[in-house]
């Protein structure tokens, strides 16, 4: 029997509300992004933020940063909720009550204990002999300690994405059946678990992209090139500028993601049809 | 082997699945490398006066002062608030281009999109409010012409309670998409048609098949927005000018600022915090237990 | 499957490539500066910064978090005690009370600029840990677009024309202008530099009446009309104007009552990782040439009235600044009495309709 295919009347009304409620505000900022010289609408805001050539730099690094944190923290998390949800169910609340601490710990606080801790060599206890110089006195040493802060705080999304993810997808027979085909732990996690979650990794993904990007506290007092000290360098100060920029990120920030979306290919999976 | 046999097991024998815990040390090492060891200053920091003397005096003060209480009130009120209300329009967002039959193309305009605005905060987000809604903002100004409604008249206020909560569902509305389109898209359409054909309505389906399986889901993304909105601080500060006093502006009063203050009453009040996050989650655990009850009646 | 899994490889690379690349920088070059909390646009930061680099191009200047408070800047050098990486602040720029508050600490070192006895006695510690480096006047910055009627005093604040108007510049509670704010409010409400009250009462009646806006106001804020009126130091706002270039119309008032000046301290973190430079960083600041670069800011430099008795400013720079005769200056003690106050308070004189059920 076929069925008459109606228009999804509900999913359109909800559909444009939310459209609404989202293009308004940053149509109002548009409007005043374009209205710096007096009664013209004109794109001076916009070349006089481009007139710094630091926007393109830190924008990319920042891009670099965050893909480095998204793949960290899929290698990360993905085999702790894989494993959790086969073999540990106990350890499953305390996981948990970990991943959600980013939310109730202050990024300020947190920056300052990374200093302190990695900010100092790590002796040999009792004695002076240096073990592990500082990592903030090389450029990679902090670029590894940055992409560590942004794991943390993108923990909470990147993990509760990967752990809904998960939910949809029957662990325990997939492993068995691959087990019972020979396969090895590096295998089922690469090649049967990782692309079931597809869709849940894509959005923890897109999740940690936008918090890397748009982040000031660590990268501003860890002295690292990123786009979020060099959009507060330019002009905290300023009245329009402000407003081009964040429109303008808003947009780079969104073909971003476009990209990652196009990279890992699709969306929704129908799971089980095999 | 079901979890009963499982948990049964583990009765008999606590330390045989010890191995099982190598499988995490990796994560617990991260956490307690990056995440516990600095934020110890929290808890030690907690017990330390201006002076640096060992002191009871701030988590005394948790409880005895009304500000501070005042404030826990206060956030607890608005997570909960846009949480609740986040997660149910997050979720009629998630639902309408999933299961709901939008054309794909919208999908990927609405998760791209929803990545962007998860983390659209702060300064610029308070901005394109107040640029909207303000008494200057354009919405504002476009009701007042064209329609004669002047809304700052008849008591709304951006800078409020209010204003405050509807700004906080520009990240909190695309968290929920993020979190529950994954999860709407483990509804798998056999089970549609199967209860169709049982001659299930709508709503039977919804009641008794598709929300008990997205329960658990639903239930970890409204926590995740109830953190999302506890934690938040830039924007709140951005848009009231500390006027609301949430925890979090608090604490940033106490730690941070150019005013002389006291950073160890600061670093209780955020130890305040984690224990209000440990409450709720131990009830959405409970919940949780709930929910997977219901799931196998 | 095979494709996946290369995909995957071909990121990895990417990223260690891209971390490695990154690692190329000048590492531990000698020849650095790690400043902190310095907006470009706050007393022409930016000038001064690109000014010293053209004099030592030798020396790299990091900045850190320009939007840091004093607080941050003080919890920074904590952190970075064995820290001799960029992320270590070698110099700071406080507010006033922080300096005393730093030297107690152990935080800050003595130094004595070739200039020093030209700053006046009671802007700079004797022992030479802390001198002030600049002040300004707290002022009205008006959209002259928007509201056009300009007020002259605290007072005219008060008038109904001014209904949702008025804003700090900051949250009293975390943030020296608005603090400073309150405080000047009270000289004009018949209160004294010793007890504030005055200030917080004049605020209750501004909130009472409709016309104070609990936004935090910022420049954006000013231009599009929201905040037509915001309090904040006579340097921001115009900075601001110079900004808007015309678009909005503004003007600067110097409030005929009640002028209060708030002075900004510098000093050398105690374990600044490139003392040297920060020596040389100070020597500049403090040299006629610094002093000037804020006077383009219209920033008043503390060596001011050295330099106008040696006839060393250029009289286009001095017109530009306006008349703040009469500006007090409070002390420490009375700095102190009236934060206490005021953070203590704030919430019941502006806070209560807010806290009101949704």
């Amino acid at each position: 029997m076929t069925r008459i295919r109606k228009i999804p009347f509900w999913s359109w009304l909800w559909f444009v509300l939310g459209a609404i409620y989202f293009i308004l505000p940053l149509f109002a900022t548009l409007e005043f992004s374009l209205s710096m010289e007096r009664d013209k609408i004109g794109l001076l805001a916009y070349t006089k933020a481009f007139e710094d050539k630091g926007f393109i730099r830190t924008f990319t690094f920042s891009n670099i940063l965050a893909l480095a944190t998204i793949i960290a923290s899929i290698i990360l998390f993905v085999p702790t909720a894989y494993w959790i949800r086969l073999r540990l169910p106990e350890a499953r609340r305390l996981t948990e009550f970990i991943t959600l601490l980013p939310f109730v710990v202050p990024a300020i606080i947190l920056v300052f204990g990374l200093i302190r801790i990695y900010g100092s060599p790590l002796d040999v206890p009792f004695t002076n002999i240096e073990l592990l110089q500082p990592l903030t006195n090389s450029r990679f040493g902090t670029n590894i300690l940055i992409v560590a802060g942004y794991m943390v705080l993108a923990m909470p999304y990147m993990y509760r994405s990967v752990d809904t993810g998960m939910r949809t997808v029957d662990v325990r027979t997939l492993t068995e059946a691959a087990q019972s085909l020979g396969a090895n732990w590096f295998t089922i996690i690469v090649r049967i678990i990782l692309p079931n979650i597809r869709s849940a990794l894509l959005s923890g993904s897109l999740l940690t992209f936008a918090i890397v990007v748009g982040e000031v506290i660590l990268a501003s007092f860890l002295g690292v090139d990123a786009f979020g000290p060099y959009l507060f360098l330019l002009g905290q100060h300023l009245a329009y500028q402000p407003a081009a920029l964040s429109f303008l990120t808003f947009l780079l920030t969104w073909a971003a993601m476009g990209l990652i979306q196009l990279f890992t290919g699709g969306q929704s999976q129908t799971v089980g049809a095999h | 082997m079901s979890q009963s046999t499982i948990s049964n097991l583990k009765i008999m024998k606590p330390f045989a699945n010890w191995k099982n815990w190598l499988g995490v040390v990796p994560f617990f090492l991260f956490a307690f490398l990056f995440l516990i060891l600095p934020s110890l200053r929290l808890f030690v920091g907690s017990f330390t006066d201006n002076a640096g003397q060992f002191t009871f005096q701030n988590i005394l003060q948790l409880f005895t002062q009304k500000s501070i209480i005042d404030a826990y009130w206060l956030s607890i009120r608005i997570s909960a608030i846009t949480a609740l209300g986040g997660g149910i329009f997050g979720f009629l967002l998630a639902y309408s281009v999933t299961v709901g039959g939008l054309p794909k193309p919208l999908r990927s305009l609405l998760i791209t999109f929803s990545g962007v605005a998860s983390n659209f905060a702060g300064v610029p987000l308070a901005f394109a409010f107040v640029a909207t809604l303000g008494r200057t903002g354009f919405i504002t100004a476009l009701l007042k012409d064209v329609f004669g409604i002047n809304i700052y008249q008849s008591g709304f206020n951006l800078y409020s309670f209010a204003g405050l909560s509807l700004t906080y569902m520009y990240f909190q509305f695309p968290l929920m998409v993020l979190i529950m389109a994954p999860a709407l898209d483990g509804l798998k359409r056999e089970w549609r048609e199967a209860a169709e054909n049982l001659g299930a309505t709508t709503t039977q389906y919804w009641l008794r098949i598709a929300l008990p399986v997205l329960l658990p889901s639903l239930l970890g993304a409204i926590i995740l927005l109830f953190g999302n909105a506890f934690g938040a601080y830039a924007t709140a500060y951005a848009l009231t000018g500390g006027g609301l006093p949430i925890v979090t502006i608090q604490i940033g009063a106490q730690i941070r600022g150019d005013v002389l203050h006291n950073p160890g009453l600061g670093y209780a009040i955020a130890m305040g915090m984690v224990v209000i996050m440990a409450i709720s989650l131990a009830g959405y655990s409970w919940l949780q237990k709930r929910s997977e009850r219901w799931l196998r009646s | 499957m095979r494709t996946k899994k290369f995909v995957y490889q071909m990121f990895a690379l990417l990223v260690i490539a891209a971390t490695v690349l990154s690692a190329c920088g000048p590492k531990g070059a000698s020849g650095q500066l790690n400043t902190i909390a310095l907006p470009h646009d706050w007393c022409n930061y930016g000038g001064v910064i690109d000014a010293f680099k053209a004099k030592y191009p030798s020396i790299t200047v990091n900045e850190l978090n320009p939007d840091a408070g004093s607080g941050d800047e003080v919890e920074a050098i904590k952190a970075n005690k064995d820290n001799k990486g960029p992320q270590a602040p070698d110099v700071i720029d406080v507010g006033f009370a922080f300096g005393a508050s730093s030297k107690a600490d152990g935080l800050i070192q003595a130094y004595k600029v070739p200039t020093w006895d030209s700053i006046p006695a009671d802007a700079k510690d004797a022992d030479g840990f802390w001198y002030g480096d600049y002040y300004g006047v707290l002022s009205f910055l008006v959209n002259t677009d928007v509201q056009p009627d300009v007020p002259k005093d605290w007072a005219d604040l008060l008038d109904p024309k001014y209904n949702g108007q008025v804003a700090l510049s900051g949250d009293p509670r975390t943030s020296n202008q608005a603090i400073q704010s309150v405080f000047a409010a009270t000289l004009a409400n018949g209160g004294s530099l010793d007890d504030a009250q005055a200030g917080l009462d004049y605020f209750a009646k501004m909130n009472a009446a409709g016309n104070f806006v609990p936004v935090i106001s910022n420049n954006g804020l000013v231009a599009k009309g929201e905040t037509p009126v915001r309090i904040t130091w006579d340097y921001n706002g115009l900075a601001a104007i110079d900004s808007f270039a015309g678009n909005p119309k503004a003007e600067v008032v110097i409030p005929a009552t009640g002028r209060f000046a708030g002075v900004y301290v510098q000093a050398i973190s105690a374990y600044a990782p490139n003392l040297d430079n920060a020596k040389l960083w100070m020597d500049f600041l403090y040299s006629d040439e610094g002093q000037l670069l804020w006077m383009k800011g219209y920033c008043h430099p503390i060596r001011e009235a050295d330099m106008r008795a040696r006839g060393v400013i250029p009289a286009d720079l001095l017109a530009k600044l306006p008349d703040v005769s009469g500006a007090v200056f409070p002390t420490l003690a009375q700095l102190d009495n009236a934060k206490t106050l005021i953070t203590g308070n704030w919430d019941a004189v502006v806070g209560a309709d807010v806290q009101a059920a949704p």
